[in-house]
């Protein structure tokens, strides 16, 4: 298959809950079907690679509630590019929190709001003290789609775009079933953590969606994993 | 009226920890009831001259027990909570136990070892004389968040009466108490093992907490502990006031230094990194309250031989190591992992460190595996590694991905049928090395019965 360029935005900060599993996951797989791969690690301050070149895949994982504040500055820089890039092709997958700074903006528990890229239309609020954690099974097209959640932030108001709906554990917030976005190639979700190795059928899909020729291959046990977990968690 | 609630609570502590001291109920049972009916009852104390509190992700344990048996040897009395839990009801049960009945601590220095998310119901009830942070790192996700997260809960509250007393290579809990408390560094000097750039999966601290550029480092001991300073606006590792240097890892020696005084060799575990900054740390609280060198020697000479990280018997002629790997905390098992290293020998592995009580504690959160270094399992050395437990398949996929050979993966979902394959197998010209969380101590005795039953010679 053809190569392709895969951009880890801000590896410094957003890699919280095993997130780096995602892209050694992409790798291997991509690696198992001829696929070269050249990889950019943007640090904060940094110009973004997606911002000046075709990016096939970009991830971006979770981070601390503090760094999150400052991403956000920086983001606000490219929200042209951003903006270009969610209505293109291109493949863009942001985890966790980073569901949040495609929103209108941050409650942070003393009051205060931070804006957000407003993209679209959700809002986070965050708690004081207590993180949220779920075990969640969500749906998108025909995939069961399972993971993690662990969170200091709920989010609320109109999802135009929903990427998941799901059947076990919460949404965007615990009153309602569906969270996430997927505009064109752009998809992010609360799930946090190794979320690709989780699903293998969701990353041979992303791959897909970079190169129709992507003939996937099986790891030995992902698909036991996979199922196992689905089994227990519905 | 909330003295006459102490004292009752005090009352039924107290006899709750008689009649359950023969069964092992006595040291969470007494707190949890005491805090039930006076929920204040740890401000309420008359607590000793000296209370030290020991806080951070790792090495807590070691080094409140090194603390409380120097301070031992040095003639004073000690109370600690070495058996029961961290967090406030295990706090209790042990000053409980301690006290007279008009809640005075008896014992003449408090040696407390205090889970980090417990200290709002801890530090907000007395105000410790020191509080000893070995280090942060991420730690369970699911109760801890990360780092940052746990930072402050700690810093929030943090008082000016306490002097904290903090390993400087760590620029995370480094940074604890900034202008409220004062603050006393200790280090590790850089060894044969520190390397210029960071070995490990995880590094917690990439980018400088005050501008956020990366932060460079000399070197690194391990994860993020290294010494360090932002080319940009100058933040660096804090000076030290004691720190450890020349440190012999085959002699398993190295000399500590204070300021203005002369260096001292001091043993330490063979192998055993962690314990050097676990000495240092514990040398340098001692050496703030008093008490000499060469008393603290002693201390620490006396408890090395007897503690250690794992246990080596041998089985009916199989040599079987055996290593409590702490689950969810990719850090402490990573750092396991690495003993794997230090031997020449052929071995089979075997891993339980996914929760082996999964359906009780809810299914559980993998994402720590990928935050682990199984790099060591790729080693020819090892031949087998055998995987146990309900998430067998998860950490098999893990191991994969990260390229450990998958024809030497052997999963069990039945840890009786891995006892029993693993048993069958074994051979003499292979140690056996097993990595275990805490539900999965069953196993390991499992293991261990069987593998003695095979009788050979």
């Amino acid at each position: 298959m053809k190569d392709l360029k895969i951009e880890i935005l801000y590896p410094e900060f957003n890699n919280l809950f095993g997130d780096r599993g995602n892209y050694e996951y992409l790798s291997k797989k991509l690696k198992s079907a001829d696929c070269n791969i050249q990889l950019f690690e943007t640090s904060l301050y940094e110009k973004p690679a997606f911002a000046s070149q075709d990016i096939d895949i970009l991830l971006i994982g979770p981070c601390t509630e503090s760094a999150q504040i400052l991403q956000l500055e920086e983001l606000k820089k490219y929200k042209g590019e951003i903006s270009a890039r969610i209505d293109s092709e291109k493949v863009t997958l942001a985890t966790g929190n980073a569901f949040e700074l495609f929103g209108q903006y941050i409650e942070r528990a003393d009051g205060s709001k931070i804006e957000c890229l407003q993209f679209f239309g959700h809002y986070a609020k965050q708690f004081s003290r207590l993180r949220f954690n779920d075990n969640a099974v969500g749906t998108f097209e025909n995939m069961k789609i399972v993971g993690f959640k662990n969170l200091l932030s709920h989010s609320y108001g109109e999802l135009e775009y929903p990427f998941l709906k799901m059947m076990n554990g919460s949404g965007m917030n615990p009153d309602t079933d569906i969270e996430g976005i997927h505009k064109n190639n752009f998809f992010s979700t609360y799930h946090t953590g190794p979320i690709l190795p989780l699903n293998p059928e969701f990353c041979d899909y992303l791959i897909r969606l970079c190169d129709e020729e992507y003939i996937p291959h099986e790891l030995e046990f992902e698909k036991k994993a996979y199922e196992k977990r689905l089994e227990e968690l519905t | 009226m909330r003295k006459i609630r102490f004292f009752i609570a005090l009352i039924a502590a107290k006899i709750i920890y008689f009649i359950g001291k023969p069964f092992g109920k006595s040291t969470n049972l007494p707190g949890e009831l005491m805090l039930k009916i006076c929920p204040d009852s740890l401000s309420l104390f008359r607590m000793p001259q000296t209370t030290i509190c020991v806080t951070g992700t790792n090495g807590k344990t070691g080094t409140s027990n090194l603390l409380s048996n120097i301070i031992r040897k040095s003639g004073k009395s000690v109370v600690n909570n070495s058996k029961g839990s961290n967090m406030a009801p295990g706090l209790a049960s042990a000053l409980a136990a301690d006290s007279t009945m008009t809640g005075r601590i008896k014992s003449d220095i408090a040696v407390l070892e205090v889970d980090e998310r417990s200290s709002q119901f801890i530090y907000t009830k007395f105000k410790p004389d020191y509080i000893l942070c070995t280090n942060l790192f991420r730690d369970s996700i699911m109760r801890n968040g990360h780092s940052e997260f746990i930072f402050n809960k700690i810093n929030d509250y943090l008082s000016p009466e306490t002097t904290l007393i903090l390993n400087a290579n760590d620029g995370i809990s480094g940074m604890l108490g900034e202008k409220v408390c004062k603050r006393i560094y200790y280090s590790v000097e850089k060894t044969e093992r520190s390397s210029k750039n960071c070995q490990d999966t995880v590094c917690d601290l990439i980018a400088c907490p005050k501008c956020h550029r990366k932060l460079n480092y000399e070197y690194y001991h391990y994860n993020h502990i290294g010494k360090f300073k932002c080319d940009n606006c100058g933040f660096e590792m804090e000076k030290s006031k004691y720190y450890a240097s020349d440190v012999d890892f085959s002699e398993g020696k190295f000399c500590f230094n204070e300021e203005g005084k002369a260096a001292r060799e001091i043993p330490f575990q063979k192998g055993n990194f962690f314990n050097v900054f676990n000495i240092t740390g514990a040398a340098s609280v001692c050496r703030e309250i008093g008490i000499d060198i060469d008393t603290i020697i002693k201390g620490i000479d006396d408890l090395s031989s007897k503690t250690g990280r794992f246990k080596s018997e041998k089985f009916s002629n199989i040599e079987i190591t055996s290593m409590l790997s702490k689950n969810q905390n990719p850090i402490s098992c990573s750092q396991s992992l690495k003993y794997l290293n230090s031997t020449q020998d052929d071995m089979d592995v075997v891993l339980l460190i996914t929760d082996s009580n999964d359906k009780a504690h809810g299914h559980e959160d993998i994402s720590w595996l990928y935050d682990t270094d199984f790099e060591p399992l790729k080693d020819e050395k090892i031949k087998n590694v055998y995987i146990g437990g309900i998430r067998s398949y998860d950490l098999a996929q893990c191991l994969d991905i990260k390229g450990i050979p998958t024809d030497k993966l052997l999963l069990f979902e039945s840890y009786k049928e891995l006892a029993d394959k693993l048993c069958k197998d074994a051979s003499p010209d292979r140690k056996i090395v097993i990595y275990f969380e805490l539900y999965a101590t069953s196993v390991v005795k499992m293991i261990k019965t069987k593998m003695g039953e095979r009788g050979d010679k």
